[in-house]
C-alpha cells in the first residue's frame, strides 16, 4: 500500500477519537467493575495508532489521549500522557514487521501492551511518591485491564484507522500536520 | 517522540512542584467543570439502559437480594409488634448517638452533597460528589456519612469535588480507642481493596474484637476528634513483634454511598 501523508482532517478525526474515548471511558467503562477493577480503554488509543501507523503516530496519539484522560484523574497530572506516550512508541516499534491483518495479531500485541503499561504507571507512580499505586493487587488490575483491551483491540484499531485516515496497513511516512 | 516524552515530563514537573501545582490543578478544574455536565447528560442516557442490562444478568442476585428483603420485612414487622420496641430503639440510638459522639459535629457546619461517581482510577480509592467551591467544599475538609468517617477531600472544581477514601493506600488517620479513649494508633488505609490496618498498637495493648475507633485531634491531624472511623475485626501479636497486628474495617458502607456530609473544618496549619 501507498504510505499516506498525516493531514490536519486525521488529527482533528484523532482529536475526535480521543474525546469519544475519554466519553466512554468516564461514563461507561467505570462503571463495569470486574474483581474490582474497571476497563483503561484510553489504553487502546496509542496500542491501535502504533499498530495501524507506527510509533511517531503512536506517541502522539498515547501523549492526547493520556493528556486527555489525566484532566479528569486524581492521580498525578501527565503520568496518563507520558505512559501512554511511551505505550504508543513501544507498540508501533514492536509491530513494524507483524501482520496485522490476522485478527488475534492485534489482540495479542493489545494484551501485552496494556499489560506493560499497567505495570509502567505504577512503577513511575510510586517514583513518583504515590507508593500505593503498587498496593493495589496488581496482578488482577493488570489481567482484568489486558484481557478487556484485548477483546477490544480489532474495534479499536477500526475506529483509529479510520481517524488516521486511508492506508491503515501501512506506516504513515511524513508531512506532518503538526 | 522525545519532544512529547519531555513534554510529558515537564507537564508532571509542574503538577509536583508545591509552586506550580495551583496551575495543573486549576486546569483541571476547568476540565472537570466544562466535563461534568457532559457525563450528567450521557449518564441520564445511558444508566436506564444499564440498569436494564444490569437487571438482566444479574438477575438471580435481584431475585436473592429481593428474598432477603422480604425475610428482613417480616423479621422486622415480628419486631415492631413486639411490646417495648420502640422504647428499646429509643435506647439503642440514645446509646449510638452518645457513643459516636456525633454532638461535636453538630457545631461544625456540613454541606450535605451527593455521590455522583465511584472513582475513575483503578488505582486510588475516591468518589466524585455534586459539590464543589462554589458551595463552600474546600480541599483537606473531612467527609463523612452511611455511619462513620468516609475520607477527605482531596480537589475541589467549582461545582464538584473528589473525596478520597479512608481506604486508599495514601490514607492515614489518627484515631483513639480503649476505655477513656487512652489509646491511639493510625489506621492505614490498604488499598482499593477496601480494607484498613491499625499502626502503632503496642504489644499488650487491650484491644478487643469490634472496638470502635474515633478520629482523634492530636496536633497535626487531618481530621476533627470525635468522628466514629472504624471496628475491629482481627487482633494479633506475631512473635517478637514490636506491634500488635490489627485489622480493622470501615464502619461507612463505603460501596453503598449516595449522600454524604462535607463538615466545613480544615486542620490548623
Amino acid at each position: 500500500m501507498e504510505p499516506v501523508t498525516v493531514t490536519a482532517r486525521s488529527r482533528f478525526r484523532l482529536v475526535l477519537v480521543v474525546a469519544l474515548f475519554v466519553v466512554v471511558q468516564e461514563t461507561v467503562a467505570v462503571k463495569l467493575r470486574i474483581a474490582g477493577f474497571h476497563p483503561e480503554l484510553m489504553l487502546l488509543v496509542p496500542i491501535a495508532a502504533g499498530m495501524v501507523t507506527g510509533p511517531r503516530e503512536g506517541a502522539i496519539a498515547g501523549f492526547l489521549a493520556g493528556i486527555a484522560i489525566d484532566l479528569l484523574l486524581p492521580t498525578p497530572f501527565g503520568l496518563t500522557a507520558l505512559v501512554g506516550c511511551l505505550t504508543g512508541v513501544a507498540v508501533g516499534r514492536a509491530t513494524g514487521s507483524l501482520t496485522r491483518e490476522v485478527r488475534w495479531v492485534p489482540m495479542l500485541v493489545a494484551l501485552a501492551a496494556s499489560a506493560g503499561a499497567v505495570m509502567l504507571y505504577a512503577v513511575l507512580g510510586a517514583v513518583l511518591g504515590q507508593e500505593q499505586f503498587l498496593r493495589v493487587n496488581l496482578a488482577g488490575l493488570v489481567l482484568v485491564v489486558a484481557l478487556v483491551n484485548a477483546v477490544l483491540a480489532p474495534a479499536a484499531q477500526r475506529v483509529v484507522r479510520w481517524a488516521l485516515g486511508p492506508g491503515g496497513e501501512t506506516r504513515l511516512a511524513s508531512g506532518s500536520a503538526w | 517522540m522525545l519532544i512529547l516524552v519531555l513534554l510529558s515530563l515537564s507537564v508532571i514537573t509542574l503538577d509536583q512542584s508545591g509552586r506550580t501545582h495551583h496551575l495543573t490543578s486549576g486546569i483541571k478544574s476547568l476540565a472537570s467543570d466544562i466535563f461534568s455536565p457532559i457525563r450528567s447528560g450521557v449518564n441520564a442516557i445511558l444508566d436506564p439502559i444499564g440498569n436494564v442490562f444490569a437487571g438482566v444478568v444479574h438477575y438471580n442476585s435481584v431475585v436473592a437480594e429481593n428474598h432477603e428483603l422480604q425475610q428482613a420485612l417480616a423479621r422486622l414487622r415480628l419486631r415492631d409488634d413486639a411490646r417495648g420496641y420502640q422504647l428499646r430503639q429509643l435506647t439503642e440510638l440514645q446509646q449510638l448517638l452518645a457513643e459516636n459522639r456525633l454532638p461535636y459535629l453538630q457545631q461544625l457546619p456540613t454541606v450535605l452533597a451527593q455521590q455522583t461517581q465511584i472513582g475513575n482510577t483503578n488505582f486510588a480509592a475516591t468518589i466524585d460528589i455534586d459539590k464543589g467551591r462554589d458551595d463552600g467544599v474546600d480541599v483537606g475538609m473531612p467527609v463523612i456519612g452511611a455511619g462513620g468517617l468516609v475520607g477527605q477531600v482531596t480537589f475541589a472544581a467549582h461545582h464538584t469535588a473528589t473525596v478520597t477514601l479512608i481506604t486508599d493506600g495514601s490514607s492515614k488517620v489518627g484515631v483513639s480507642f480503649g476505655k477513656g479513649n487512652a489509646y491511639t494508633a493510625t489506621l492505614d488505609g490498604q488499598g482499593p481493596s477496601g480494607a484498613l490496618t491499625a499502626d502503632f498498637v503496642l504489644p499488650g495493648t487491650p484491644v478487643r474484637r469490634g472496638e470502635r475507633m474515633y478520629t482523634n485531634n492530636l496536633a497535626g491531624n487531618d481530621f476533627p476528634g470525635g468522628i466514629p472511623v472504624a471496628y475491629v475485626t482481627g487482633v494479633r501479636t506475631p512473635p517478637g513483634a514490636s506491634q500488635e497486628t490489627v485489622d480493622v474495617k470501615p464502619l461507612a458502607n463505603l460501596g453503598a454511598l449516595s449522600y454524604v456530609e462535607v463538615v466545613q473544618w480544615s486542620p490548623s496549619p
